[in-house]
Formats: structure tokens, sequence, C-alpha cells
């Protein structure tokens, strides 16, 4: 209980610096999920119709996912140096399996007679992807963003490690002075907020996904 | 770290898997070779060489291994036998709680759970030199490695746990039924009939574990636990890119390595018939 304590009274006395640091966490996550997602849906959608390239690229994002986070991070330091930048290029390749997948997946279940119908009221190709299939592969495209960014909010944390910011350095503090007071307390908040940042992040992109399903199947 | 998201979907036979199966090995070595005779002619800082020597190498490339293969040791006898008891009549109620407090595991971030680990569990094996495992255990394999393991069996369960209640679970009730009517006991039903259906799905957890731990074992370093992470930081903190790459380039390959081991022991433990 004394733990409990101490450690509510190290979050309050240092709002304003966890604080920096969940918005620092928040802004690589948010910045690297904008263009993944971006990048993942139009390669989604580029190579759903075409066998061996939906393969290939299926199976390139899965290699990405089996390489260690940290050797991830670590192989783009010669090319960008340390700092936000390595991080952010691992995390981006990281992101891509769930989003692509999902995507493919998504505009794979579209069932064909709604397709065919969308023909036969006059929609080209670009008005049968951007108001049929997408919409009706939307639910499933959004529950891939969303696995997405809980994965890179916590690999985020190793951030700190190749030279980044975000609610890693708490954790880095922490492991840097055990034994010292507020080690631990660093350690947990570090933690905490992490899991914290992604909970909400996830609960806000369900709401958006709501919001944006189309009401027919919502 | 990285937490690949848990699949249970099973590959069924692929020719282009198989053909997988057999390139990937021969991919990595070249790639191996490649880098190795490209860093060879390379012109090495003095810092660097000392970094990189074969020896340093190949004991953290052991180090690794020896963490890996630990934990997915520990994973598979811990959640494959309490699978099996979730999914029993007895244990059923308790499934969904215990799925639950798995997955919210899930997210709490490896950098994170080590430390804390190191911090809670330090104190056992670091400290008290009385202490049974730190005689045993801490001795042979150096504290951060035994706290290491620990972590990387909490965070790697989930999958082997889900996939096994969800391969048992969906074993046709009519077969079990028909195992019971020829006289099998539920003991026998369970090893004859049930497990073996199952086995594809818990494979498809297990290699996501391995994943899972080789992945983990890189950050192992933070605690004293070795592996090849230390190759990494020391390149970061003395700022040579080589050594740096030659770190992230070695624990590549070697997680692909695992992984087409883990893809092999899919398909060649998978019963026949299915």
């Amino acid at each position: 209980m004394d733990g409990v304590r101490s450690l509510i009274g190290f979050i309050a006395d240092n709002t304003s610096g966890i604080l920096e640091r969940t918005i620092e966490h928040a802004t690589i996550v948010l910045g690297v999920m904008l263009v993944a997602t971006v990048f993942s849906v139009v390669l989604g959608i580029a190579v759903q119709n075409r066998g061996l390239a939906k393969q290939v690229s299926l199976g390139t994002a899965g290699v990405l996912l089996t390489i260690p986070s940290l050797a991830l991070f670590a192989i783009f330091i010669p090319l960008v140096g340390i700092g936000n930048r390595p991080a952010q290029i691992a995390l981006f390749l990281y992101a891509i399996l769930p989003i692509l997948r999902n995507t493919v997946a998504g505009l794979d279940a579209v069932d064909p007679a709604i397709v065919e119908a969308a023909q036969g009221m006059g929609m080209g190709q670009f008005q049968q992807l951007v108001r049929v299939r997408i919409p009706l592969a939307w639910p499933v495209i959004i529950a891939g963003v969303r696995v997405s960014t809980q994965l890179i909010t916590g690999v985020a944390a190793i951030a700190v490690l190749v030279g980044g910011g975000g609610l890693g350095a708490y954790i880095q503090r922490g492991l840097t002075s055990l034994g010292n007071p507020f080690s631990i307390e660093r350690v947990w908040t570090g933690t905490l907020f992490i899991i914290l940042l992604a909970l909400v992040l996830d609960a806000v992109l369900g709401a958006i996904g709501r919001r944006t399903t189309s009401p027919g199947i919502r | 770290m990285s937490a690949p998201t848990a699949t249970t979907t099973v590959r069924r036979f692929d020719p282009r898997a198989e053909l997988g199966l057999i390139v990937t090995p021969v991919v990595l070595g070249a790639v191996f070779l490649a880098y190795w005779g490209w860093l060879g002619g390379q012109d090495l800082s003095s810092q660097a060489e000392s970094a990189l020597t074969t020896t340093n190498l190949v004991r953290q490339t052991g180090e690794q291994l020896s963490i890996t293969a630990l934990s997915t040791i520990g994973v598979l006898l811990i959640a494959i036998p309490l699978g099996i008891a979730l999914t029993r009549p007895r244990g059923k109620r308790f499934a969904g709680p215990a799925l639950a407090v798995a997955n919210a595991g899930q997210a709490v971030p490896a950098y994170g759970l080590l430390v804390l680990m190191l911090a809670i569990l330090g104190g056992v094996f670091g400290r008290a030199n009385d202490n049974i495992l730190q005689n045993t255990l801490g001795v042979w394999l150096g504290p951060g490695l035994v706290i290491t393991v620990i972590s990387l069996i909490l965070f790697a369960i989930l999958p082997v746990l889900r996939n096994t209640m969800v391969g048992l679970t969906q074993v046709d009730q009519d077969v079990i039924e028909a195992g019971l009517g020829m006289g099998m006991t539920r003991r026998e039903v369970l090893l004859r009939i049930e497990l073996p259906l199952a086995v594809p799905v818990m494979l498809a957890g297990v290699r996501t574990a391995l994943v899972i731990n080789v992945g983990m074992a890189t950050l192992a370093f933070l605690i004293g636990g070795g592996g090849l992470g230390v190759t990494i930081r020391s390149g970061i903190q003395l700022s040579q890119n080589l050594v740096v790459l030659t770190g992230g380039v070695l624990t590549a390959l070697l997680a692909l390595g695992i992984d087409w081991i883990g893809g092999v022991a899919e398909r060649l433990l998978r019963p026949k018939g299915i």
C-alpha cells in the first residue's frame, strides 16, 4: 500500500513532465499510424486482386514483424542517425502487416454480387471502390488499425534506447537509478502511462470506427 | 518489443509455403555470408574491432538462444496444461477470466515488464546469497538471464494458452462422443482424440511464442541477461554504426531462423491425416 501511495505521490509531483512525455509518445505513435494506415490501405487495395503481389507484400510485412524491434531500430541507425527517426521508420514497418492483412481480408469478403450490382448501376471502377468496396471493408480495416496502434504504442517504449523520446524515458531513468528513491515509481509511471495511452487510443479509434462505418452495416 | 499478434490461423497444405520452408534457410544463409563478407572488407575502428570479436558474438548468440529456448519450454510447460485444465468441465468457468488476464498482460510494454521484474525479483536472485534459487539457477545462468526468462514466460503465455483452448474447443463434439462410445475413458479421449486434433492450432501458437521470445531476448541486456542486444547497445554508446548494424542484422537473421525452425516443427509435428 505504501508503494501505491508513493507512486501516486510521484505522479502528482511530476504531472507536467509526465504529460510532456505522454504527448511525445502519442505524437510518435499517431504520426507513424497516419502514414502506415494510408500506405497499407493503398497497398492493400492495389494488391488485393493480384495473387502474386498479394503473397509477396503480405509475406514481406510478415517478415518485418518477425524481426525483433530493437534489431529493426538498430538497422536504421547507420542510415538516419539516432533519435526518433530510426524508431519511427521501424514502427512504421511494424504497423503495416495488421492493416494490410485486414484491408485485403475486408475487400476479399465483399460479396461479388454487390460489386456487380454497383457495376450494373453504372459505377466505374473507382466509384465501386470508394462508394461500395471500401465502405463495406471499413470495419475490418479499422480493426487492423487498432491492432497496429496497440502494438506500436508498446514497442515505442524502447525508442528511448536509440536516442528517441516518449514514456520509455521514465522506464530508462528508473532502471539506471534502481535502488535510489523513486526509481521503481518511475518504472511504474512509464509502464502504466503507456498502457493507459494504448487504452485511450484504442477507445478513440473504436469511436472513430463506429462513427465512420456506413449506417447500413453498423 | 515486439509482441506480434497471436494468430489462430493454421496454414493448410500449400505448395508455396512448403517451398518457403526450403528457400528460407538458403536465403538467410546467403544474407549472412554476404553481410559477413561485406563487413570483412570494411575498415573497422579499434573500438568496433573489440566489440565485434567472434567470441563475443558467438557467446551473445548462445545467450539469446538459451533465453529463447528456456522461456519457450517454460511457456509450453505452463500454458498447455493450463489450457487443457481450462477446457475441462470443471475448469471452464475460469476460462474467461484467465484469458482476460492474459490478454491484458499483452498491453504491457516489454521494456517496462523487464525492469519491473528486475526490481521485484532482483532481491530474490541478486542480493540474497543464501537463497536456493540464487544458488542453483542464478549461479548457473546468471540472475539477469533467469529474470529475463521469467518475464518472457509471462509475456508469451497468451498465444499458446489461447491456441490450446481454441484448438481443444473446436474439436467436433461428435468425434469425442464416438470415442466415448468406443469405450474410451475421458483421459483416453483427451490424449488420443482431442489433443492430436488440436495440435495444428496449438503449434501455430507455439510459433508465435517463439517469435515473441527471440524478440524479447534482444532486450535481455537491459537487465544483465546478455544476448545480441549487448552489441547493439555498445554500438549506440560508442557511436559505431557498423557495430549497431552488425548487432541488428545478426539479431534479425537469428529471429528469422528461429521462425523458420518453428515453421518446420509446425509442418513435421502435425499429425498425419489432418
